[in-house]
């Protein structure tokens, strides 16, 4: 149980010596297992516990930003004449303005049907072994198979020079399979995550064996029958795997707005998105993305960002349009703006940036065999493997891991490695059909300087994107 | 940092008192501060300092990992630890740890960097000197970094170690799809080139002004050091023996055969001067220079010792954390400094000897369709540059690479004589000393 005086008697030391315009104060504990599976046996196994804070000062002449691990009076004294030292070194030409929010007194938790702590590392080793044996099940040269199963609570409590007070308590747990399997002569690789917040309940949820079962019994199909398709313009229908990549790499990000306002140039890069774009057409009228914390039990959940700041949906294109920017204190004092709670941080040792929760493309009203029976020629890519996107978020690439090729509304055949590679608005353009039903994937999503790996989902409905080049 | 071994060898033996038949502990205390740039003036001046041990225990097969954070209570934790493992279920791939007499070499760090308070300055050379070559948006970091480690096992390993480090990387933009990018990694203060560095963005930048659109098809590529350091990032990782067990590398099943051209010599040598420097690998045993690949032939993996025994040979020292750290599977063996050999060719005969190519200043965002056959793409950015006849003519923009790893490594037919230590972002990590190569008929794709 973290002690809030510690907060609160950082908070009192920094008022007292120094008039900042704002002074956070986070302090977090966390306690954390991994258990890692290799072929069936037992390969890794730890637990931790850790605890730690830090301090941030924004004068009108520079922010600074100090943490270390470790609870105390004297830590946090010493993290506030350190973050003090780093605004006044900053020396902005610039001077920084950050206008007040509404101070926020709270308590928020992601409850478990079924606590974390209390599950047994024999059972978990159980569920990693069973998730094994049912990818055996298949009868497939199976490489790899290696599974990681991570678990862990945070406990938060956030205190500002405004007056916020805030205690969360967040567990998540995570997943990732590794595994390759081989067929005539090649091969395909299947990478894959589950993530939530909540207790073990949520793990179970997921039902890996099944899925991963069946994924592995889809790979075999693909690598014996699988062709590639002759190269050309036609029809797609994009899986909910691949909605939710697109949704992420060429709406969420280029939706930042400290990457439009350049802060991530040298790193994760700028954006094509300008401020005065607002308002602009960047797709169809069915190209709906947005960005919600709120998401019960998600990966991505929060219920108040690290800045104090009320998490909220965020319609990023809305229908077609250029619609909102994920906004933290700082980026939306800049263009004239409020926040919108998009403030977060991996954990208490790194600054809180812009960063996305959980992204998607809203449902529509399209059955999912609407999708497919209206396309005369094209590709169903139902999931991707290799994808990338430049540093302007202007140009992607998605390659299938798991594709068919469509004919007079049928799917007639398997495609191997099917290939979209298009523009930003060539993408979000083309989509003329979306379905009723969201599926979500979970992702960690790369950012910062040191990079922060941000639990998110990626997630939407199936879209019918009409006349894209394919190979 | 003495005081270090010495917390290290408490742990060891509060662990074996406890019980534990095979330990390592590995004390770590850090401090880095950041300058975070951008519009050419200063974002924020961020720092962390992080002390912790890192621990391992084996009792018989069965075995536990922490990350001991309160030092406070090690010796508690430490028992907890141990008490835990005993109750896991044993590991048949543990093969056990390094043991025998170990002799280390520490370097000195350079005390300017060590006792450098305000390293800000450098931030504003470097933006000054881009400005002064047309740049009107200018952003980066520069990052110090200390770190003292102590280190002990139940093997025999103990010892200290220190780094100091300064990395500073500038991005200028000449026109909004014009950009440069440079990196100067120093372990000496004298080695900092802040105005050469900024003026190099600078001058990339406005080399870059005016891009049209790049052509689909082959082409001969030249490559900086920091573009060719994105690649080699996820080709070192996959010389991880690690990595080739499950499958996710393309050098499975590839010792002693060609897997890159007679011009391509990798090594891992974390015993040179870099910023990247170890005097031991995370199992306490002292780091040697590993040749990876000689002239295109695969030599050996990157091996602890557990996944040495597996493989039936002897660890290369290259054993990771004993923590899962990001990106990373746990425990796997990982590089610490690789490089590409330099070859006998200057960067002017390189790009005078090329009819039709790139020369690339960048890349990002490197991703495989197969780990295990090597298909990928990556992404170039900042200066593009095309050559035709032996000139660059020009700058070109929105292209990706995209074709095979093992491809790529074979159709290098020129490597510099020149070198540059590199370290980027989440690109190149850890820092690289790599130098210009030119790559022949490499697939070049873009969005239609």
């Amino acid at each position: 149980m973290i002690d809030e005086d510690i907060a609160a008697h950082a908070l009192r030391f920094a008022g007292s010596k120094y008039a900042p315009v704002l002074v956070e104060i986070r302090l977090e504990e966390t306690d954390t297992r991994t258990l890692a599976v290799k072929s069936g046996q037992m390969s890794y196994v730890s637990r931790s516990s850790d605890a730690g804070m830090n301090v941030r000062i924004v004068l009108k002449s520079g922010m600074g930003f100090a943490s270390a691990n470790g609870i105390s009076k004297k830590t946090g004294e010493m993290l506030v004449e350190k973050a003090m030292r780093q605004a006044r070194n900053a020396r902005r030409k610039t001077e920084l303005s950050i206008p007040p929010e509404r101070a926020i007194d709270t308590k928020w938790e992601v409850g478990q049907r079924r606590s974390l702590v209390d599950v047994s590392l024999d059972e978990k080793l159980d569920f990693l072994a069973g998730i094994d044996n049912q990818v055996m099940s298949v009868g497939a040269k199976v490489q790899g198979r290696y599974y990681e199963f991570k678990d862990y609570e945070t406990e938060g409590v956030f205190v500002n020079s405004e007056g916020a007070r805030i205690r969360s308590f967040l567990p998540r747990t995570k997943l990732e399979s590794h595994n390759m399997v081989s067929a005539k002569g090649d091969s395909a690789q299947s990478l894959r995550e589950w993530g939530a917040s909540g207790g073990w309940e949520r793990a179970l949820e997921w039902s890996v064996p099944r899925v991963l079962r069946d994924e592995v019994r889809m790979l075999k199909e693909m690598l014996e029958k699988g062709r590639k398709i002759k190269p050309g313009r036609m029809d797609l229908v994009c899986g909910p795997n691949v909605s939710g990549i697109a949704a992420h790499e060429s709406c969420g990000h280029p939706m930042e707005a400290d990457r439009i306002l350049g802060r991530e140039m040298s790193q994760a890069g700028k954006s094509f998105v300008t401020p005065e774009m607002i308002g602009q057409r960047i797709g169809s009228r069915y190209a709906t993305v947005i960005d919600d914390p709120t998401v019960p039990n998600s990966y991505g959940y929060y219920a108040y960002d690290h800045e104090g700041v009320k998490a909220r949906p965020r319609y990023l294109y809305k229908e077609g349009i250029i619609n909102e920017f994920l906004h933290n204190r700082e980026t939306a004092s800049r263009l004239g703006m409020s926040s919108n709670g998009s403030s977060r941080s991996e954990f208490y040792l790194r600054e809180p940036i812009v960063r996305m929760a959980n992204t998607f493309v809203a449902p529509g009203d399209y059955e999912e065999d609407e999708m497919v029976g209206s396309i005369k020629e094209g590709v169903l890519m139902k999931s991707f493997t290799e994808w990338n996107i430049d540093d302007k978020r202007y140009n992607q690439k998605y390659v299938s891991r798991e594709a068919y090729q469509i004919r007079d509304g049928e799917i007639v055949a398997p495609v191997k490695r099917c290939v979209l590679e298009i523009t930003t608005p060539g993408f979000w353009g083309a989509v003329d059909a979306v379905s009723k039903k969201v599926e979500f994937t979970s992702a960690e999503c790369g950012k910062g300087d040191p990079m922060q790996a941000m639990a998110v989902l990626t997630g939407g409905p199936m879209m019918r994107l009409r006349g894209v080049n394919l190979r | 940092m003495k005081e270090l071994q010495e917390l290290a060898e408490s742990v060891v033996d509060e662990a074996r008192d406890a019980g534990a038949t095979e330990v390592v502990a590995e004390a770590v205390d850090s401090f880095a501060s950041q300058v975070r740039f951008s519009n050419c003036e200063v974002d924020s001046v961020n720092s962390w300092n992080e002390k912790h041990v890192m621990l391992f225990v084996a009792v018989g097969k069965r075995t536990m990992s922490s990350d001991l954070r309160d030092i406070g209570r090690a010796r508690e934790l430490v028992r907890e630890v141990v008490a835990a493992a005993r109750h896991c279920p044993p590991s048949k791939s543990y093969k056990g740890i390094a043991s025998g007499r170990f002799a280390y070499t520490r370097v000195r760090p350079d005390p300017k960097i060590v006792h450098l308070k305000d390293p800000g300055r450098f931030v504003h050379e470097a933006i000054g000197a881009s400005e002064r070559e047309g740049a009107y948006d200018v952003g980066g970091a520069l990052t110090q970094r200390l770190e003292n480690i102590g280190i002990a096992s139940s093997g025999g390993a103990s010892a200290w170690d220190e780094s100091a480090s300064l990395c500073l990387s500038v991005r200028a933009f000449s026109q909004p799809e014009a950009s440069g990018h440079a990196v100067c990694c120093a372990s000496r203060l004298s080695r900092m080139r802040a105005k050469e560095t900024g003026a190099k963005a600078g001058q990339h930048a406005a080399a870059a002004k005016n891009p049209v659109l790049g052509d689909e098809g082959r082409a001969d590529l030249v490559l900086e050091p920091l573009c060719l350091g994105s690649l080699t990032h996820s080709v070192t990782l996959m010389m991880s023996a690690l990595r080739v067990e499950i499958g996710t590398s393309i050098f499975a099943k590839k010792i002693g055969k060609p897997v890159a051209s007679r011009q391509v010599t990798f090594v891992d040598d974390p015993a040179t001067e870099s910023i990247s420097r170890r005097a031991f690998d995370h199992e306490g045993v002292p780091t040697r220079k590993n040749i990876v690949v000689k002239d295109g032939v695969l030599k050996t993996y990157l091996h602890n010792t557990s996944s040495a025994r597996r493989f039936g040979t002897r660890t290369t020292a290259n054993a990771g954390p004993f923590i899962p750290t990001l990106w990373n599977l746990a425990a796997q063996p990982v590089p610490f400094h690789p490089s590409v050999l330099p070859g006998d060719w200057s960067l002017d005969e390189i790009v005078s000897d090329t009819q039709h190519g790139l020369y690339i200043n960048n890349t990002w965002y490197t991703r495989y369709q197969n780990y295990g056959t090597g298909e990928f793409s990556t992404i170039p950015r900042d200066a593009l540059l095309r050559i035709e006849n032996g000139e660059i003519v020009g700058s070109v923009k929105n292209i990706r690479i995209s074709d095979n790893m093992l491809q790529f490594l074979k159709s290098v037919d020129a490597v510099s004589r020149q070198s540059q230590e590199v370290e980027w972002w989440d690109e190149i990590v850890p820092a690289s000393t790599l130098p210009f190569v030119r790559a022949r008929g490499v697939t070049i794709t873009r969005s239609s």
